[in-house]
């Protein structure tokens, strides 16, 4: 017979090796699998856990950005006194243009459970689902650009995919539209910080420090015109072939406490008249 | 109640409490990457006063909760925790000695770890490794081994772990 603490030993170390087993196997399993598993944790057993958090962050947001909300308040009220005399001369000019009018954009808010784990960034956890109206494949953004796409989409909860997840992908221009090129995030073992890479751009075209870059409508997820980033310079070139571009995103998901989410139908089409704009 | 069923039903209490902080408190204590992880701090001490393999579960299930949380390279954390747990349950049996300053280096180290295997198990190499590694993660390990030192001050005895006077 086993002396106790031998059996004690050898059932910890059964535990172990089931624990590593179980990790491995679900670090290897299709991708499809991994977001139901998390999906279900999420919208059941983690559920309360998660409204406890968004309750917090609710009101955290409240409490700190009551003053820069009056101030942006006290700015759009100011930025709405000309508001009027523009959408009137925009109405002309797309009569005159002979332009279908512009579809109403509608926006869902969601606040940002960030978490503490030091991949949070490649993927964000909303505070909003299914029930607010949210699916997957809508475009993501903060005030100050491009955030991501949403991934998954459970009742109350919405997974992220950011510009920092090595994955993700879209379509670019310069803010000119004279050089088109697919985003992603950079690679380079050298860059201390997530970057992007305007990858894919013919070598006769060369795009000067400081463009800025915005989303190209191309592929009906992300409306043209989001902001993207800043190209910063040359990440390498192929000699005679393409630009790989280092581009500065303009928003950091780390830091991000809000999100919009944009519907489908926020999606620039093209009008009956064949043009691009909606 | 019995001495024993007392004593696990005050370790569950900690153990609770120190999930509400995670879900309440610590989204308002600033910068998500610095803010103290209540969670792991929950692993490091049930790991000082169990056995390893209960410590590696626990990790396990710590693990699966986050990686369902931050879904970026789903089962590293489980990975991460269920090492960083099993290490630190036997490596407290072995080592360490009944020292507040000692238990909080040890959580530290823990949190530091574990940022290291879930980055290594997510593919994230070069100078971005080494900044998260060399500026974010111990900033992180440092506020989670201060709240350690808090929680084991404050409920040394609900914890029933031997600390030198």
């Amino acid at each position: 017979m086993l002396a106790p603490d031998r059996t004690f030993a050898r059932r910890d170390t059964a535990l172990f090796i089931l624990c590593l087993v179980l990790s491995v196997g679900a670090l290897f399993a299709p991708e499809r699998w991994q977001y139901a598993i998390a999906s279900s944790a999420r919208s059941t057993a983690l559920a309360p856990l998660i409204a406890l958090q968004r309750r917090a962050e609710a009101s955290r947001t409240s409490l700190a950005r009551f003053e820069l909300l009056t101030a942006q308040r006290d700015s759009a009220t100011v930025a709405a006194q000309s508001l009027p005399v523009l959408l009137e001369e925009n109405n002309q000019l797309r009569a005159l243009l002979g332009l279908a009018q512009r579809l109403p954009r509608r926006v869902i808010p969601a606040e940002v459970l960030h978490q503490s784990l030091p991949t949070d960034g490649r993927t964000l956890l909303l505070g909003a689902g299914r029930q607010s109206g949210l699916e997957p494949f809508q475009a993501v953004v903060a005030p100050e650009g491009l955030l991501g796409v949403v991934l998954t989409v459970g009742p109350t909860t919405s997974v992220v995919m950011t510009w920092a997840h090595p994955d993700f992908r879209a379509s670019a221009v310069t803010l000119d539209g004279s050089v088109a090129g697919i985003i992603g995030v950079t690679a380079d073992a050298s860059v201390r910080e997530p970057m992007l890479e305007l990858r894919g751009v013919p070598y006769r075209d060369s795009v000067p420090v400081g463009t800025e870059v915005i989303t190209s409508g191309l592929g009906g997820v992300y409306p043209r015109g989001l902001p993207i980033g800043t190209v910063v310079g040359v990440a390498r070139e192929s000699e005679g072939w393409e630009r790989i571009y280092l581009v500065r995103p303009a928003a950091a998901p780390a830091r991000v406490s809000h999100a919009l989410v944009l519907p489908a139908s926020t999606v620039w089409v093209p009008s009956p008249a064949g043009d691009s704009v909606p | 109640m019995s001495a024993g069923r007392a004593s696990r039903v005050r370790f569950s209490v900690v153990m609770l409490l120190l999930v509400g902080l995670q879900f309440y408190v610590r989204p308002r204590l600033g910068n998500p990457h610095v803010a103290p992880d209540f969670l792991m701090l929950g692993l490091m001490i049930f790991a000082i006063r169990s056995r390893p393999g209960a410590a590696a579960f626990a990790g396990f299930l710590i693990g699966f909760a986050s990686d369902a949380l931050t879904p970026a390279r789903f089962g590293a954390a489980m990975l991460a925790n269920t090492l960083v747990g099993y290490a630190a349950a036997w490596g407290r049996a072995v080592f360490f000695a009944d020292n507040l300053l000692v238990n909080a280096g040890f959580i530290a180290v823990g949190v530091w770890l574990r940022d290291l295997l879930v980055l290594m198990a997510s593919g994230t190499g070069g100078k971005e490794l080494a900044v998260q590694l060399g500026v974010w993660s111990p900033l992180m390990a440092l506020s989670t081994a201060v709240a350690g030192i808090v929680v084991l001050t404050v409920f040394r005895d609900w914890l029933d772990i031997r600390l030198e006077e």
